[in-house]
């Protein structure tokens, strides 16, 4: 729907800290920000920040954040006139977008059809591959193993399974030999089916010792496409994003240029509205191969942000009102470096399982050049239904160096108990040689991972003393032999 | 003095020591004392209180560490000795500090090969001065390797003769052991001779006899006096002890006197300077120190003896200072604490019977040996049958030790005497503890503790030398290795070496040190009960910066837990705390024991969403591949394989789809193939 003039009220389409994100712009502008909710979620951070909250129904995301008509409901019964889904979620689920548009409201991201081509990963490379993007080598129709080892013997082993819906890195499966396929194929389509409602997968070339490199761009619907340079994501764990960095130290100027136009001719050429991102692998040799395109904010943005100077989620509010694109590409500077690290309730001493329990103490960072996008409280209570992204800590500076200095420090202040978190791992990959000389690559975590495992889960001591203490309170005697 | 014992090395020390005029003590508080009357319950928190003022008190030294402290800082004090011994020797410049080491036994309760004695010795040279070593039968060999590593080391050793009153406990007998130890030693010169009067039984003019005698035979020997106060008569017998040339005298502070440990210290000084001696002591600190004491010491109350007052009868059963309170509480655990005064009185015929010194171990096999005889002749009888077991015993002595002077009745009577000998009597009466000092029991002994056959094993097994001798050294790298696994993590050095001496002990010390960190911060009110109510407070200093828990509120104790709310550093924490009872039933869930080949544990925690693959559900009896898919548990919509670590069969699948299941929970157990 076309539509002019700034919103009233927007509904926020997630949880979390993006929700929590998403607000922020909103106040700025003088919008009201209505968010919806799920019953475990009755008492988060979301629901508190914000002008209204609605409950969309049971704590299983199938039957509250991805329940299309109880969201569109609330947002409408509301009275919204445009829908922001942050990322995950309906966020890139053009049958959502078009229902919003149906319902008379605006949803803040691309056009459904857009989202048709650039979320089905195989469309997608069709049509970047039309409008002069290189990409992996790939195989799309996949039906059985047999074709899957055919095609990994003729680029070369390992390949990778992804699914052809969603994103995140979920049911991604790497493939070193023939031998594996058949058990992760299986996988792959089990973990897609359940995940995304699709099963179906493809496969490309694995590109080993790869770097994750991608470029934000913002368009108006206008035409104008500008990019805000790129991101550098390559330190990940199970295929997710773990720390991510602007500039990256990969690129010199020229083939920034070089990428960044490809990128604005590309997404001209497809019609995208809004902010996204075209994330590329680029191989030892600087090689670059396109690998998807996002259709929503994503959780690093922030780092551009840093960078830039600009506000991504308020000018998606402001492109989605109908306002023009004031910027040219030379308007944008690029100005030092940022870093974010993604806090999450894992554990990675133990393959990064998911760890849920009550923050029992918290202590958020603050200071020169640092900033918290977070969705925890003290007292908060981790619940297992979502993803476990708790917050992100951006550090920003002239150069790398500095940027990594200030993170340090910003990790050292960060305290989160009652939940596992990567902090301590983080804590240590800021401390890591090649991760200082800017010697990084997408298996990086996996390569190190005893080292950087190598921490104490080190439990404040006041706060082990304080169990104690609690315990032998409740007996009223010491129970340890004492 | 630390500083000085280190320039100048132990024998330029003692000799300062020697020519010096004046009388000096060690104060035993912190571990004799501790021991004897309040079963070595004192924290650090209290300890630490006493250090500064025991440094500027004029001590020669301080028992900081050793004999039963060791294994009672790790089972329940939650001390670290190491750390212990770190908080005297860092904080008293001016006083030594002193241990107590069993010569085969060290800080335990086993005989430690040498190499284990030898590296006991070596982990605490650095925090520890003079090293009192005894040995429960005189037995001089047995203190070697430590007589070694103490002299080699540059601290002071002090070896003790265990010392009783009894017709074989002549001075010509002390004399031939002090020989053999001068011998050991290389002279008399860079050594302290200890008189270890453990139970508190020498007469005054006994032992002034006796000083005289020694210091007759090695002029110049430094002779010290470690004496418990049971019989009353303590304070008499040190001021004979010193007209007779003892320099050195075990005392405590004036608080912590009460009937099994030790003299108080500002009476003793009195008596001793009115009689003329000069004594190296600054009253008015020992004052405060007493003063400091008082202040703490009802938080020990519990721990204190059953019987309280002084014993003049422990001149005939001879029980130890030391072993006095902790048999109590055992006889009060038992139920048989109204037997206590026939123990003793069996205590008192036995030591005729078996030759020995009653101090560790032979205290405890003293105490094991009477409480079971008495028990036992009570639970056939009662009191009349102890009674007449005892009049048996008083026949057999009355004629000469003879069975021939007993009627068979009585005969059969004494020769069921030993019949439920523990395994360390049966040691003892084969010389695996060293020969006894007064030769071996009478044949009827052997009789009545090995029954049939007992002559063969005499003849075979018992032997004469020291058990050093034939202990095999214990294979470090092994039981390093079996510490790694119980801890779940490497150990450094001194938690290994605490290993050595207690295995479990020390394994669950280092297990509450991780839960509940350090423990020793507290004050002794806290750790022992708590905080009591709502606004009460702990303030902790830690890493140099203050902390403050508060109490909140505790609540009822709902569905087996109760909810403390504490305000840590100001702010609220609730811990749920596990009643005991329903502890036990969480324990009821199933762990798998990954040291079990079979065993199946859950690697998170999450769901069970299948069992079995999409293809081949899987049910008990069914055979698995090595590395084949058992099941599937769901975290955060994420697939995590359970796979078989073996080829098998399944045994027994333990949960069900769609059960929550924990980290660790066992899952599946599959018996090998081949099995």
């Amino acid at each position: 729907m076309t539509r002019q003039g700034p919103f009233k009220k927007i509904f926020i389409a997630n949880r979390g800290e993006i929700a929590c994100r998403a607000i922020r712009p909103c106040r700025e502008l003088g919008i009201r920000a209505v968010v919806g909710y799920s019953d475990c979620d009755e008492l988060s951070l979301h629901v508190k920040l914000s002008d209204e909250a609605v409950r969309l129904g049971p704590s299983p995301a199938s039957m509250s954040y991805l329940d299309i008509e109880a969201v569109l409901r609330a947002a409408k019964d509301s009275g919204c006139d445009a829908i922001f889904p942050g990322y995950g979620f309906l966020a890139e689920n053009p049958d959502f977008a078009e229902a919003v548009e149906r319902e008379g409201m605006v949803f803040i991201g691309p056009s459904a059809r857009v989202m048709r081509i650039l979320g089905d990963k195989v469309e997608a490379r069709k049509a970047l591959s039309a409008s002069g993007v290189p990409v992996t080598p790939g195989l799309t129709d996949v039906e059985d193993a047999e074709q899957v080892i055919r095609f990994g013997d003729r680029v070369g082993w390992p390949v990778i399974i992804k699914a052809t819906a969603g994103g995140g890195g979920k049911g991604m499966q790497k493939v070193a030999s023939p031998y594996e396929v058949e058990e992760k194929l299986e996988a792959a389509r089990s973990v897609a089916e359940k995940a995304f409602g699709k099963g179906t997968v493809y496969v490309e070339k694995f590109i080993e010792g790869g770097r994750h490199i991608e470029f934000q761009f913002l368009a108006d619907r206008y035409g104008r496409v500008i990019h805000l340079g790129e991101r550098e994501c390559s330190i990940q764990r199970h295929h997710q994003k773990l720390v991510e960095e602007a500039p990256s130290s990969l690129l010199a100027p020229e083939v920034r240029k070089r990428m960044g136009d490809i990128v604005v001719r590309a997404m001209k050429n497809i019609g995208y509205e809004t902010a996204g991102t075209l994330e590329f692998l680029v191989d030892r040799a600087g090689k670059f191969y396109a690998l998807e395109v996002n259709t929503r904010i994503q959780v690093e943005h922030t780092v551009t942000e840093m960078i830039s100077g600009f506000d991504i989620i308020r000018k998606m509010y402001k492109i989605a009102a109908g306002e023009r694109l004031s910027l040219a590409q030379e308007d944008v500077s690029l100005r030092g470096h940022a870093i974010q690290c993604r806090i999450n309730a894992e554990d990675p001493k133990n393959a990064f399982a998911p760890s849920f329990g009550r923050v029992s103490f918290l202590r958020q960072i603050s200071g020169p050049f640092v900033r918290t996008e977070s969705g925890i409280y003290q007292g908060w209570q981790v619940p297992p239904f979502y993803d476990s992204l708790l917050a992100k800590i951006c550090a920003v500076g002239k150069d790398r160096k500095t940027a990594i200095e200030r993170m340090r420090r910003a990790l050292r202040e960060y305290e989160i108990w009652g939940v596992k978190t990567t902090i301590p791992l983080l804590r240590r990959i800021m401390d890591h040689p090649d991760f200082i000389k800017g010697e990084i690559h997408t298996g990086f975590i996996e390569e190190n991972i005893a080292g950087l495992t190598e921490y104490v889960d080190a439990e404040e001591e006041i706060f082990k003393i304080a169990r104690f203490v609690a315990e032998v309170s409740a007996f009223g005697r010491n129970i340890h032999g004492a | 003095m630390r500083a000085s014992l280190a320039k100048k090395g132990a024998k330029r020390f003692l000799k300062s020591v020697r020519e010096g005029k004046e009388i000096l003590y060690t104060n035993t508080g912190p571990r004799d004392t501790g021991q004897s009357d309040f079963k070595n319950r004192f924290t650090l928190h209290d300890m630490a209180r006493l250090v500064p003022l025991y440094n500027e008190t004029g001590y020669f030294s301080v028992e900081v560490h050793g004999g039963a402290r060791f294994h009672q800082d790790l089972l329940n004090n939650k001390i670290n000795p190491f750390e212990e011994a770190e908080t005297w020797a860092g904080r008293m410049p001016n006083a030594l500090t002193q241990t107590l080491i069993r010569s085969t036994n060290v800080w335990g309760y086993r005989m430690y090969p040498r190499n284990v004695v030898r590296l006991a010795v070596r982990a605490f040279l650095p925090t520890i001065d003079v090293w009192r070593c005894f040995d429960f039968l005189n037995y001089v060999p047995n203190m070697a390797p430590i007589a070694e590593e103490v002299l080699a080391g540059g601290k002071i050793f002090e070896p003790a003769i265990s010392f009783t009153e009894s017709p074989e406990c002549t001075d010509a007998y002390y004399l031939r052991v002090i020989r053999e130890i001068a011998t050991m030693c290389g002279g008399t010169g860079g050594i302290i001779l200890c008189i270890k009067d453990m139970a508190g039984v020498g007469s005054p003019a006994r032992i002034r006899r006796l000083v005289d005698g020694i210091l007759q035979k090695h002029p110049g020997l430094i002779v010290q006096y470690h004496r418990h106060a049971t019989d009353g008569l303590a304070i008499p017998a040190m001021a004979e002890a010193a007209a007779a040339g003892a320099k050195l005298f075990d005392v405590t502070d004036d608080a912590f006197s009460r009937f099994y440990g030790h003299v108080p210290v500002r009476p003793l000084t009195r008596y001793l300077r009115e009689l003329g001696f000069p004594v190296r002591l600054d009253m008015a600190r020992a004052g405060e120190a007493s003063d400091a004491v008082r202040s703490f010491i009802r938080n020990y109350e519990k721990f204190e003896s059953q019987y309280k007052g002084f014993s003049h009868d422990v001149t005939e059963h001879r029980m130890p200072g030391g072993a006095f309170p902790s048999s109590f509480e055992q006889a009060e655990k038992g139920g048989f604490l109204e037997l206590m005064p026939d123990i003793l009185k069996g205590m008192a015929f036995g030591n005729r019977i078996i030759k020995y010194f009653d101090v560790t171990p032979g205290s405890q096999i003293t105490w094991t040996t009477w409480a079971g005889i008495v028990q036992r002749f009570h639970k056939e009888g009662g009191t009349l049958n102890v009674r007449k077991l005892f009049h048996v015993l008083e026949r057999y002595f009355h004629s000469g030790e003879r069975l021939e002077g007993l009627s068979q009745a009585d005969e059969n009577i004494l020769i069921r005497l030993y019949a439920g000998a523990t395994d360390d009597l049966k040691n003892l009466l084969l010389g695996r503890y060293g020969p006894l000092p007064f030769g071996w029991p009478k044949d009827w002994v052997y009789r009545s503790a090995f029954g049939e056959g007992w002559e063969e094993r005499v003849k075979s097994e018992r032997i004469e030398s020291s058990p050093l001798a034939r202990l095999a050294e214990d294979n470090l790298e092994k039981s390093r290795k079996s510490m790694e696994d119980e801890l779940g993590r490497p150990p450094t050095d001194e938690e290994f070496f605490l290993y050595l001496m207690h295995p479990k002990a020390a394994v669950d010390f280092l297990k509450f040190r991780k839960d509940y960190g350090d423990t020793t911060v507290l004050p002794t009110s806290v750790w022992f009960r708590g905080l009591r109510r709502p606004g009460d407070l702990v303030s902790i200093p830690l890493s140099g910066k203050p902390h403050e828990i508060r109490l909140v509120s505790i609540g009822e104790g709902v569905g087996g837990v109760k909810h403390v709310v504490l305000s840590v550093d100001n702010i609220m924490h609730v811990f749920p705390v596990e009643l005991p009872e329903a502890a036990l039933a969480r324990k009821a869930v199933r762990k798998a024991d990954y040291a079990v080949k079979g065993d199946i544990g859950a690697p998170v925690t999450g769901t069970i969403w299948r069992i079995g693959t999409k293809d081949r559900l899987l049910k008990a009896g069914d055979r698995v591949k090595r590395g084949e898919e058992v099941m599937n548990i769901e975290v955060m919509k994420t697939e995590n394989a359970v796979k078989s670590p073996i080829a098998g069969v399944i045994k027994e699948i333990c949960v069900k789809v769609n059960e929550g299941v924990e980290e660790g929970q066992l899952l599946a157990v599959i018996a090998p193939d081949g099995e």
